[in-house]
């Protein structure tokens, strides 16, 4: 990697943050709903002590790593060269299609709120150029994006949840008591699944240079992510009611539908669905990179510009085909995706970085 | 690489839908030819659904009307939306949609599962049953030259609560209704012919005719006007009205502008549910006074607050009855109940079906007259026999 292509530990975690808006729409409220009926607007604040053990331990274990050392080297170092590659490729393959799922969720999405009558293929090309040409680029420039692009995001949202105030209701998310404790855990798995995704990012760590005395602070941004999925979760809840709002795939977005914003501004959605789709470009250049990157480690080539194209063509051929339908894409939604995610973002990334710590390799 | 970022955002024009020859958006229209539609109607007929709309273009509200007949909601909109009207008609900005009675008791579900799954349109979209006709002949008698359907429409919406007598569901709330209790209050409205006091009026006018329950499955029933005002005090939609309160020496007109609801459960020494109260705590003004009743004697006054306080007591346990004899508790009895005693009232949320039906609901009212707003000793209406001069030393009497 470049010299100049460096980013400091926050601008690592504002890019987790917006990138993993994303997801957290796709997800909440419809999964959490489904495993904890009206007590799931308590699964996202349930779901981050979970989120903040994983940060801490990633924290922990590359606490002594040398700079420039990425999360696909420190494989490398726990498990010797072939592991280590065994471990990168198998991440390469899966990242380039779940490019393809997040492209083809956001199409659909746009599809279902604001385009009825418009083509998917459409959008997963267009999504694919720009995040091609993104992740083509440096690092430190999709990072700043995302800096700017934050507090933007930031007012959008609390906008949107405070303008839902009024339609909210009491009935909608009472009673909860200590015997929805067990549906409200599980409502918090799918929030911290997607909350866990931000491993996959500890493989650009190797272009962080530390000023002296940062440390990273992956915490408050969880939290705020947290904060976001409890804010979606609860105000969704509140306006339609769980058995409502569990019919819908895009719950949150009927809620804003109906938005009228100071009592002045109506019809707001293609707004913050436009808002919304740049965390989908965001999170799809970030893949690309994170791919792009692991490629370079394992082929030990110089620069990871050359596995752009061929990363993006596969993923957006992924997107085209992964599903025939939005009733397909729903399938893969609900149980593979998610699976796939925990097994990986959970079990095999902090495994990998303990054996590491274990064997004294960093 | 400076030449493909410009192809693409070149390319991303497309999206943007700012022109007819660029755009990939196929619902594209030009502002100038667009038509917002306001209320849209729908009815029976035959085997299909025949649909109206009424809307907006410009600035200004018009009283063109337009309708399709399809074999579904859908064809019939999505027609009626292409037909050659000689603009583009819109339904983002709808805000009701008149179902007539027997769309309401037999196809309701299609008009919801419409506007929920339709982008176009909002789900706070106002829900009306029209009663004793279609919603079309409504639609079309309303509309005069200066009385635009849409408008009339939503003058009875921003004023009907302050009537108590009713209160315009949106879809939201009522598929969140059907959903969590199967079923879902509705407000009617029916037709009333009068005379037309100027020209550019409509043939009809719109009054509202009480809540409708309807059920999931389909199927509809009507509450009558004491029960609807019951059903508004017990789901706290009420917000005012003016009542006449017959009494010893005349009849005194109150304005009821605060009405209290509680509704709480009794549990028994044991832990069991004893019963539901339903208390009402209502303030009212003296606004009109006909006759010769002396507001300052207390004992007239206690008698207009029992009087008041039966009339709200009386309604609230006509709503609960009737909803007890539907068998449906559109009150929301159970939620208030779980939402207050989760855990104690457990075993008879469980059973909530063979209670319902014979649990005790206790409704107690009490009533506070305000103010008369500063006028003690109103004047009276001059009787045949009364001289001028006696009027004029009544009235120094008086002050």
């Amino acid at each position: 990697m470049g010299k100049n292509d460096t980013i400091t530990e926050r601008q690592l975690t504002v890019l987790i943050f917006v990138s993993l808006l994303s997801p957290v729409i796709r997800v909440l409220p419809a999964s959490a709903v489904q495993l904890a009926g009206r007590a799931a607007w308590l699964s996202p604040l349930a779901a981050l002590p979970a989120g903040a053990a994983l940060a801490a331990f990633t924290r922990y274990a590359r606490k002594n790593a040398p700079e420039g050392v990425g999360l696909q080297d420190m494989a490398q170092l726990a498990l010797g060269g072939v592991g280590g590659r065994i471990f990168g490729v198998l991440f390469a393959l899966w990242l380039t299609f779940y490019g393809g799922f997040v492209a083809r969720s956001a199409s659909e999405r746009l599809l279902a709120t604001v385009y009825p009558n418009g083509s998917a293929s459409v959008f997963i090309a267009v999504m694919f150029l720009v995040a091609l040409i993104t992740a083509s680029g440096k690092t430190k420039t999709l990072s700043r994006t995302a800096e700017v692009l934050m507090p933007v995001l930031i007012i959008v949202i609390a906008v949107v949840l405070l303008s839902a105030i009024p339609d909210v209701t009491a009935e909608s998310l009472l009673p909860v008591t200590y015997r929805d404790a067990g549906k409200v855990l599980y409502g918090a798995v799918p929030i911290f699944n997607v909350l866990s995704a931000f491993v996959y990012f500890l493989f650009l760590t190797g272009h962080i240079r530390k000023p002296r005395g940062e440390r990273p602070r992956r915490f408050p941004w969880l939290a705020l992510l947290a904060a976001t999925a409890f804010g979606v979760t609860f105000f969704t809840l509140g306006t339609l009611g769980d058995k409502l709002a569990i019919s819908m795939e895009n719950a949150f977005f009927m809620v804003i539908r109906n938005l009228k914003v100071l009592g002045v501004a109506e019809r707001v959605e293609a707004v913050v669905v436009a808002i919304w789709i740049v965390t989908d470009f965001i999170f799809l250049a970030a893949i690309l990179m994170i791919v792009s990157e692991i490629w370079r480690t394992v082929t030990g080539v110089k620069k990871r510009g050359a596995f752009v194209p061929p990363s993006a063509a596969l993923s957006a051929g992924a997107a085209f085909l992964i599903a025939k339908n939005a009733f397909t894409l729903e399938a893969w939604s609900d149980i593979l995706i998610p699976g796939i995610n925990l097994i990986l973002a959970v079990i095999f990334v902090p495994a990998v970085m303990g054996i590491g710590k274990v064997r004294r390799k960093y | 690489m400076k030449r493909l970022i410009f192809v693409v955002l070149a390319l991303s024009l497309c999206l943007t839908g700012c022109s007819s020859g660029l755009t990939i958006l196929s619902n594209y229209r030009r502002i100038e030819n667009i038509e917002l539609v306001r209320t849209v109607t729908a009815d029976i007929s035959g085997e299909g659904v025949n649909v109206a709309v009424c809307g907006t273009a410009g600035e200004e509200s018009v009283a063109r009307m337009y309708e399709k007949t399809g074999s579904s909601l859908g064809v019939a909109l999505g027609e009626l939306i292409l037909l050659p009207l000689g603009r583009d008609a819109i339904l983002s900005h709808t805000e009701n949609m008149l179902i007539g009675e027997d769309m309401a008791r037999e196809r309701l579900n299609e008009c919801l599962d419409y506007i929920e799954r339709f982008s176009e349109m909002r789900l706070d979209t106002g829900l009306l049953i029209v009663r004793d006709g279609t919603a079309r002949d409504l639609l079309k008698g309303l509309t005069g030259e200066d009385t635009p359907a849409p408008d009339v429409i939503a003058g009875l919406a921003r004023n009907i609560s302050k009537t108590g007598e009713g209160y315009f569901f949106t879809c939201r709330e009522i598929a969140s209704s059907l959903a969590d209790n199967g079923c879902a209050l509705m407000q009617c409205v029916r037709a009333q012919e009068e005379e037309k006091l100027f020209e550019a009026r409509g043939e009809l006018n719109i009054v509202p005719a009480g809540f409708a329950v309807v059920r999931e499955e389909g199927g509809v029933e009507f509450l009558s006007d004491q029960e609807t005002l019951g059903t508004m005090l017990i789901l706290q939609k009420y917000k005012s009205r003016n009542v006449d309160l017959s009494l010893p020496g005349g009849v005194v007109t109150v304005s009821v502008d605060s009405v209290e609801t509680k509704v709480e459960p009794v549990f028994k020494k044991d832990g069991s549910l004893e019963r539901m109260s339903v208390r009402l705590a209502l303030e009212a003004n003296v606004i009109c006074l006909k006759g010769e009743a002396d507001l300052e004697d207390k004992a007239l006054r206690e008698a207009a607050e029992m009087e008041l306080s039966r009339i709200f007591r009386e309604a609230a346990e006509s709503a609960i009855r009737r909803s007890r004899e539907l068998g449906l508790d559109y009150l929301d009895l159970e939620s208030i109940l779980e939402r207050q005693a989760p855990l104690k009232a457990e075993e008879t949320l469980r059973n909530w079906e063979q209670v319902f039906p014979i649990l005790p609901v206790e409704v107690e009212a009490e009533s506070t007259l305000q103010r008369t707003y500063d006028i003690v000793d109103p004047p009276q209406d001059a009787k045949e026999d009364q001289k001028p001069w006696e009027k004029m030393i009544r009235s120094l009497k008086g002050s």
